[in-house]
């Protein structure tokens, strides 16, 4: 309560165009808000960011807060705001970049030990992909897993089991031309 | 963190003083005000319609312009508390359209009802949607241009109320100055249209008021 009455004080002062406490005010803010990022975010490279972002929406938005109701909600209303909109453009940016599972139907159901390339022949190209990729296809076409199996067995979920697949394919294919 | 440092201490070189906006009951009194005498204006030039006063011996026709006039209250106010991040924390107001709203088709209906045998039918249609969406034009601009200067957090909301008030201050308008006693012919070309573009008003919050 005591740091609410301080950051309002601090406000109020600010908005009378004292810089050092609106510096104060900022710091405490993002000392605040940290912790309700760092929750919600997955890295820390994006709590900065969105950290960034809410702190430059305050500064635009500082004109509607008065100094005479609390300020914590204030804030917050704007942390939400700007997270809202981070995580919205964020996974947007993801759908456009993500591939259709039905696109990958084909390539998991074909029978690569009849394209006359075996796992053995390309597993040092196999080899050279990032792990997570080289475990699911060496699970897949050396071991005879299915890729549901391979989702129980990885802890993940089937789809990201395909995705994955279907990229180190790609890959795959890439450098195998180049061969 | 060091960047964060250095934007704050950025932020606080440009943070001079700040006059805070005013109070949200005092941004809309200034925007009914404005509203009010707009109607007033047009009410003068178009004229009023016959025995205004006589019609307003009809229960159904005063309840529901007290009605539309209660939509044009609710909707100044919640339009400047959307205005405010936090809906300067009087969030509860904000259901208060929802509730005059409700009051407002209810007592339609109810007048729908009694409209026995019903009123004729005016020849024309359309044009009464177009001449409310002409004379919402000013309000709705000048609410919008307002509202911009702020930080709504829930745009599309925002920009919805903002048109439904724009409407309301048309619909008075035309109800106040047309001489007809349809009420289906209002339902159809008054109040629908005018629902219809608070939705238009979603996409248009997020068009202007997005920050």
């Amino acid at each position: 309560m005591g740091q609410n009455e301080n950051l309002e004080g601090l406000m109020q002062q600010a908005l009378a165009g004292d810089q050092a406490a609106y510096a104060k005010a900022l710091h405490a803010t993002a000392q605040l808000l940290r912790p309700f990022l760092s929750k919600r975010l997955l890295f820390a490279n994006d709590v900065d960011d969105v950290l960034q972002e809410i702190l430059v929406s305050i500064h635009k938005a500082r004109h509607t807060y008065d100094g005479q109701r609390p300020f914590i909600p204030w804030v917050y209303a704007i942390a939400k705001f700007r997270l809202q909109d981070y995580l919205r453009t964020h996974y947007a940016d993801q759908l456009k970049q993500a591939v259709d599972i039905a696109d990958l139907e084909n390539d998991l159901h074909e029978d690569v030990t009849e394209t006359g390339i075996s796992y053995e022949s390309i597993s040092g190209e196999i080899q050279k992909l990032p792990e997570k990729q080289a475990t699911i296809l060496q699970l897949i076409h050396q071991e005879g897993y299915t890729s549901k199996e391979v989702a129980v067995k990885l802890g993940m979920n089937e789809s990201a089991v395909k995705v994955a697949a279907h990229r180190a394919y790609k890959v795959l294919r890439k450098r195998l031309e180049e061969i | 963190m060091k960047d964060i440092d250095n934007l704050i201490g950025q932020l606080a070189q440009e943070g001079g003083a700040v006059k805070a906006a005013p109070h949200p009951l005092a941004l809309s009194l200034k925007w009914m005000a404005l509203s009010a005498a707009y109607l007033l204006v047009l009410l003068l030039v178009s004229g009023a319609r016959n025995e205004l006063a006589a019609t307003f011996q009809h229960p159904w026709f005063a309840i529901e312009v007290v009605l539309l006039v209660a939509v044009f209250v609710v909707t100044s106010v919640s339009a400047a508390l959307l205005s405010f991040p936090d809906l300067y924390q009087m969030r509860r107001a904000l259901w208060m359209p929802l509730a005059v709203f409700s009051v407002f088709a209810f007592v339609l209906f109810m007048a729908w009802r009694a409209d026995v045998p019903p009123a004729p039918f005016p020849v024309h249609g359309y044009e009464c949607t177009l001449a409310i969406l002409m004379v919402a034009l000013f309000p709705g601009a000048w609410m919008l241009y307002f509202m911009r200067k702020l930080a709504s957090t829930h745009y599309q909301w925002a920009g919805s109320i903002a048109l439904l008030h724009a409407f309301s201050v048309g619909a008075l308008w035309l109800r106040l100055q047309e001489n007809n006693d349809s009420i289906l012919h209002v339902l159809q070309w008054h109040y629908l249209p005018m629902i219809g573009f608070g939705i238009l008003g979603l996409w248009v919050g997020k068009l202007i008021l997005k920050w």
